[in-house]
């Protein structure tokens, strides 16, 4: 029994507002959220912008000076930020996959939405990731199964494929299938 | 049931079959997780690129 991406992610759509709200909530979210990047103030530095805009020419595989809907997420990853799936659909006003290929985002459209991200609440921590593992740390020795957390990383949240699952933990396993998952997330974070 | 590691001790059945799908917390954390590795994935991409991004701007690099 397969989970389905529902909106199980309990976040309130904060508007440019760095709301402290980490702890996991009980209260459902509404299934359609929306963002309102009109009222998102846009607040990066000279230099940042700079940054931002030769990322985001990087990812423009067109010339056109835009990028499509389905690069969005990965030019944030790019640029330091870590928005689940789900938060950048809600960003991009939860597009078919017809508008995920074929919509394109100026420069200037793509700064509010990455300054909604660069504001937003859900940022990972260190603790954050290691007390996530721990959830799966049936022995509380420190270390869950490799085969585990596999099972885990594609079959519950945001499932991740195959291929994404075994990048990720290529080299991460000891003898015995293990992953020291302190380590694991230190070596996450590195990057 | 598919053994993925030979090397495992504990039995992996059992360990499957507690893989909290629908606890919204295992969820959550999940996606948290997922988030920061896809973020560190992508980063690791680009910096694999880097150097060459200069000739291969538009040219048979796959960033999307």
């Amino acid at each position: 029994m397969a989970p389905k991406k529902d909106a199980k992610k309990p976040e309130p759509a904060k508007k440019a507002e760095p709301a402290p709200a980490p702890a996991p909530e009980a209260a459902p979210a509404p299934k359609v959220e929306t963002v309102d990047l009109s009222s998102v103030k846009v607040e990066f530095t000279p230099d940042q912008l700079e940054d931002y805009r030769e990322a985001f020419g990087l990812f423009d595989r067109v010339g056109d000076n835009k990028v499509a809907f389905n690069q969005i997420a990965d030019i944030m990853r790019a640029l330091g930020q870590n928005p689940t799936n789900k938060e950048v659909n809600k960003i991009l006003g939860n597009p078919s996959a017809d508008d995920m290929a074929n919509k394109r985002v100026e420069f200037e459209q793509f700064l509010p939405m990455l300054q909604f991200v660069v504001n937003s609440p859900n940022k990972g921590t260190f603790e954050d990731y290691v007390e996530g593992l721990r959830v799966f740390d049936k022995e509380g020795n420190g270390t869950v199964m490799g085969a585990e957390l596999r099972i885990v990383l594609s079959t519950l949240g945001e499932k991740m494929s195959e291929a994404e699952v075994d990048a990720l933990m290529a080299g991460q396993e000891d003898e015995n299938g293990c992953v020291n998952y302190e380590a694991f997330v230190k070596h996450i974070m590195s990057v | 049931m598919d053994c993925r590691k030979e090397g495992c001790s504990q039995p992996q059945e059992e360990d499957i079959m507690d893989i909290p799908l629908d606890d919204p917390a295992a969820n959550k954390a999940a996606t948290k997780i997922q988030a920061g590795f896809r973020g560190h994935m992508t980063r690791k991409k680009m910096k694999d690129d880097k150097p060459r991004e200069e000739v291969s701007m538009r040219c048979c690099r796959r960033l999307g």
